[in-house]
């Protein structure tokens, strides 16, 4: 065994000498996200119970959908520690091509649901590749701009701008393809969260945006994007949103989150979203079921437990223990925000209607189980932070 | 780590707390500040009213025998704007209801406008069109099966233009003021006879039911259910047994009329239509109200087909929706009676005064020869009113006018005290008020022809034997008949008594008791009284109808009219009352293009006195 000094930049860890390890596990962020995970399964079945699709007569059959992925997250969160992530980094490229080839398998065989293809059927049941592929995604970025094998101090360089961008355009292709307008910009916000906190210079990031908005308007011009998509999703912007049309689902959810006022009107008791008068209560649109049957209470302290759980993410990053650890937690972190705020956004008309879920609550097993695919990589970053030394004796060996 | 890394830390934590505050500001706008405005918005999103129909009231004779009724039928209601998006539920309907596709989908778009939120489709469908309908309500937003009124008539076409009928409410009425409230599209209301006067009374209050619809229309839980209140029942003045005879008396009259030739051609008759009004003198009641040519109200029901509706219409058919007994004509001889009472009362002629009728008159001067219809010799009052002379009425109506250079119209005026030229005020829509014109009047009727503006006394002379612009009705007719009964005292003519509701207990007492004293000289009254007892006896203008009637026990006095109509045949018309003393009945008939009133209205008379008095 060699002893090396432990370098003051990687953290607290205890001596490697002993043999006993404290456990050490943020309880705060796996139990705020069980415990939004369970609240989603009751609003779930608070806005399935009696508008049933054709064909399901049990009215808890999504509560116990629901219930089982949840059981499947927390296993899979709990499966992930038995890995240090450190050797998930070596690996990013093996991640990156699974990722993009579920991705491509949407395309390839992959079903339309509203006019997006996101879904593939395994007979047994559906997934949503786009859903694992964000925190594959994440990943695949952390370990392209973290620091590099004989790099002496950890910076980013041109080098890796240019290929974690490749990396992210080619998955926020590969959703736009679909074509998911919402997966792809929360890619886009997590990628540049990502280069942000990475300490990128601040011309990187301006060239990305200048990038993009010039992408953006080529497409517009060469009739990629369509003038009625565009309306479609700018629909938002106009305060005298009609009842009909574009606007119909952001009206009915305004009306459902303002006619819960203070308290709401109760579990079960929301009639707009009971009623199905807001599409996909279920999915998207959970938070107006909470908004209108909590009312502002009950929204506004779901609210808050995303706030923690996304500054746990961030808390966990800025304590770890290396420059990957630190950008995994931080993109898992920014996918959680962006994701809470382009939903929430949506349903109270701040953001435009492109459907994506919302963590934890939404009902979906693809959207439970990668988030809590995510939460275990942020909570692996924090525990493997002090053993950095079996890391460097595997490192070595490896070499 | 860096510090600059630290620092863009700080800078992502910074921007977490502000977002969250700007999400919580937006839920506090939406839901504190606009609570109650999206609760408001959100609960009319989600429930929907619909009114349930309130049967309407019946109408009974003044023996309590039903003559109208409402029946429950069970129909198909949509709601157009949501059945034409949903092309598989007109199918469905089209399946079920053996209507065709294209029927039913032009049906809905005519009936998709503002103002309409539900259309009945068809009604009277079949038990197992109902159950169809009602177990696949789920499948079929928009389509509901619902109780409508139905009218039924107990005596099919008898009183009809009394009744009247109803239809589905306009658009205009809607916007009215008068159909303002309680109304919505698809209603039934009154549009004529008394289903029009009396609709407040009849109609009833509808129910409500509040309830709550999901996304495609379905009703999902009833909030709120009121249930309707019946109308209110409508007794009239009308003896429908005697209804039901008059009608078939003035019908098979008509029929027996249109046999006759006219005197001297080869020409028959072509009354067109008739009349007939019987009321009580005594205090106004309408016995009897008959229009001929008729028609069936149940036509009506449920709303008339295009083509029944153009046969109503059709100049062909005489216009059988017209109530005639309301409509003036030219009265004819029979308005003698007021020429005679206007020359006693103002001096005129005396009671004693004699007159030659030589078959011509000449007091406008040689150029302008009056005739009378025969050579009477020498009259009285007494046997002008018998013979109905017009020499004799025409001296009168000179004298009128001369009299004070007609500066007062005497004529004029003694017409209105008997009622004519203003509406009787009977509880039927559509009253005619007719004519009685005067200077002013045809100084404005002719304003543009100036050679005819002016009133000349042949204009008074010849309204003194009812023809020139003089235009009354059966029924004006009728009440002056009446008032010379009473010996001056007028009572508003009516046809509604009661108004009882559901349980029949009395809720309007309808009966009019107050009357006028037109103050009239009792004594003329009887002298004219003595002429028209005579025309119904020998030797008078209707002595022939009335030559089997027992006049003995039942006295008559009576009035024979025949009008002439430029480039018509004339008007026959037969006022009178009965029996003379004690009067009980006012029969006056009016046939169209009938010829001469002795000889074709006044049989018809004769026959209803026969009735009512109950003679063989």
């Amino acid at each position: 065994m060699i002893k090396r000094r432990r370098k003051k930049d990687f953290g607290d860890f205890e001596s490697p000498d002993k043999e006993k390890r404290r456990i050490r596990f943020d309880f705060i962020l796996f139990f705020l996200a069980l415990a939004v995970s369970s609240f989603g399964v009751l609003m779930i079945y608070s806005a399935t119970r009696e508008t049933l699709p054709g064909g399901v007569t049990d009215p808890q059959y999504y509560l116990k959908r629901q219930a089982i992925w949840l059981a499947a997250g927390i296993v899979i969160c709990v499966a992930v520690q038995f890995i240090n992530y450190r050797k998930i980094q070596r690996y990013w490229w093996l991640i990156f091509i699974i990722g993009i080839s579920f991705l491509a398998a949407v395309s390839l065989f992959g079903y339309e649901v509203h006019g997006s293809k996101s879904w593939i059927d395994l007979k047994f049941f559906t997934i949503q590749p786009s859903e694992f592929s964000k925190v594959f995604m994440v990943i695949s970025l952390a370990a392209v701009m973290s620091k590099w094998k004989g790099e002496k101090v950890y910076q980013v360089t041109f080098k890796k701008v240019a290929i974690s961008s490749t990396v992210a355009l080619i998955f926020v292709i590969l959703v736009l393809l679909e074509p998911d307008y919402g997966t792809a910009l929360m890619y886009f916000i997590a990628y540049l969260g990502l280069l942000f906190l990475s300490g990128a210079n601040f011309l990187y990031l301006l060239s990305i945006l200048g990038l993009t908005a010039g992408g953006f308007f080529v497409a517009l011009k060469a009739g990629l994007i369509k003038q009625y998509q565009l309306d479609r999703i700018l629909v938002f912007l106009k305060p005298d949103v009609s009842s009909e049309g574009a606007g119909y689902n952001l009206y009915q959810s305004k009306l459902a989150i303002g006619s819960g006022d203070f308290l709401g009107k109760g579990l079960f008791l929301g009639k707009q979203t009971n009623l199905s008068y807001v599409p996909a209560h279920h999915t998207d649109f959970i938070f107006s079921v909470i908004g209108e049957e909590l009312g502002f209470l009950g929204a506004v302290l779901v609210l808050l437990v995303f706030g923690v759980i996304v500054w746990r993410c961030f808390y966990i990053a800025s304590n770890s223990s290396d420059s990957f650890g630190m950008l995994l937690s931080s993109g898992i972190g920014f996918i959680i925000l962006s994701q809470v705020v382009i939903n929430i956004g949506m349903t109270i008309g701040l953001m435009p209607i492109i459907g994506i879920p919302l963590p934890f609550l939404s009902s979906g097993g693809s959207s439970l189980i990668s988030m809590f695919l995510g939460i275990g990589l942020v909570e692996n970053v924090y525990i493997w932070k002090e053993v950095r030394k079996d890391y460097e004796i595997a490192y070595q060996e490896f070499k | 780590m860096g510090s600059n890394i630290k620092i863009r830390f700080r800078i992502i934590l910074y921007l977490l707390v502000m977002i969250l505050i700007v999400l919580i500001l937006r839920l506090y706008f939406l839901q504190i500040m606009s609570g109650e405005l999206y609760a408001e918005l959100a609960s009319k999103n989600i429930t929907r009213e619909k009114t349930v129909a309130a049967p309407r009231g019946n109408i009974y004779d003044q023996n309590g025998k039903l003559i109208v009724g409402s029946v429950p039928v069970t129909a198909v209601a949509v709601e157009p704007h949501i059945v034409l998006k949903n092309e598989d539920v007109m199918k469905a309907l089209s399946d079920c209801l053996d209507m065709s596709y294209k029927d039913i989908k032009e049906k809905l778009e005519k009936s998709d406008v503002s103002y309409i939120d539900r259309v009945i489709l068809k009604k009277d469908i079949d038990a197992a069109t109902m159950i169809y309908l009602k177990e696949n309500s789920s499948n079929l937003p928009g389509v509901e099966v619902v109780d409508v009124y139905w009218r039924v008539y107990n005596f099919g076409v008898l009183a009809s233009h009394l009744l009247g009928y109803t239809g589905e409410i306009t658009e205009d009425m809607l916007k009215s003021e008068k159909y303002g409230d309680g109304y919505e599209g698809g209603d039934q209301v009154g549009l004529t006879g008394l289903e029009e006067t009396y609709e407040s009374v009849l109609k009833g209050k509808k129910g409500k039911i509040v309830y709550e619809v999901d996304p495609l229309g379905r009703p999902v839980n009833i909030l709120e259910e009121t249930s309707p209140t019946c109308g209110n029942d409508l007794y009239l003045t009308i003896d429908i047994d005697l209804q039901q005879f008059v009608e078939k008396i003035l019908y098979q009259s008509i029929l027996g009329v249109r046999q006759k030739k006219i005197k001297n051609t080869d020409e028959c008759y072509n009354v067109p239509g008739g009349a007939v009004v019987v009321l009580n003198p005594q205090n106004g009641q309408i016995l009897a109200m008959a229009s001929y040519p008729t028609f069936n109200p149940e036509l009506f029901v449920g709303g008339i087909s295009q083509n029944d509706w153009d046969n109503l219409n059709d100049p062909e058919n005489y216009y059988p929706l017209n109530n005639r007994a309301v409509m003036s004509f030219f009265p004819g001889s029979a308005i003698k009676i007021v020429t005679a009472y206007a020359g006693l009362a103002e001096d005129i002629i005396s009671e004693r005064g004699r007159l030659n009728c030589a078959g011509v008159w000449l007091g406008l001067g040689k150029d302008f020869p009056k005739s009378c219809w025969s050579s009477h010799g020498s009259l009285d009052i007494r046997g002008a009113i018998k013979n109905s002379c017009d020499i004799y009425f025409y001296q009168v109506g000179y004298g009128l006018y001369t009299k004070l250079d007609n500066m007062e119209e005497l004529l004029q005026k003694y017409l209105r005290i008997f009622g004519f030229g203003s509406l009787t005020g009977i509880d039927l829509p559509h009253e005619d008020k007719g004519l009685v014109a005067d200077k002013e009047w045809k100084k404005d009727y002719f304003k543009d022809q100036a050679g005819y503006s002016v009133w000349f006394p042949g204009d008074t002379v010849n309204m003194a034997i009812g023809q020139g612009d003089l235009l009354v009705t059966p029924l004006q007719m009728a009440q002056a008949f009446s008032i010379l009964s009473n010996r001056g005292i007028q009572y508003t003519p009516y046809i509604a008594k009661e108004i009882r509701d559901i349980e029949g207990n009395l809720f309007v007492d309808n009966s009019r008791e107050e009357y006028q004293d037109l103050k009239l000289n009792e004594y003329f009254i009887e002298i004219i009284e003595d002429g028209l007892v005579q025309v119904v006896g020998p030797g008078g203008t209707a002595a022939t109808a009335f030559r089997n009637f027992p006049l003995d026990e039942i006295p008559v006095a009576a009035k024979t009219g025949t009008a002439e109509f430029y480039g018509r045949q004339d008007y026959a018309w037969f006022a009178s009352y009965a029996p003379v003393g004690s009067p009980e009945y006012v029969v006056v008939v009016m046939l169209e293009e009938a010829g001469s009133g002795g000889s074709n209205a006044a049989p018809i008379v004769e026959k209803i006195y026969r009735y009512l008095f109950n003679i063989d």
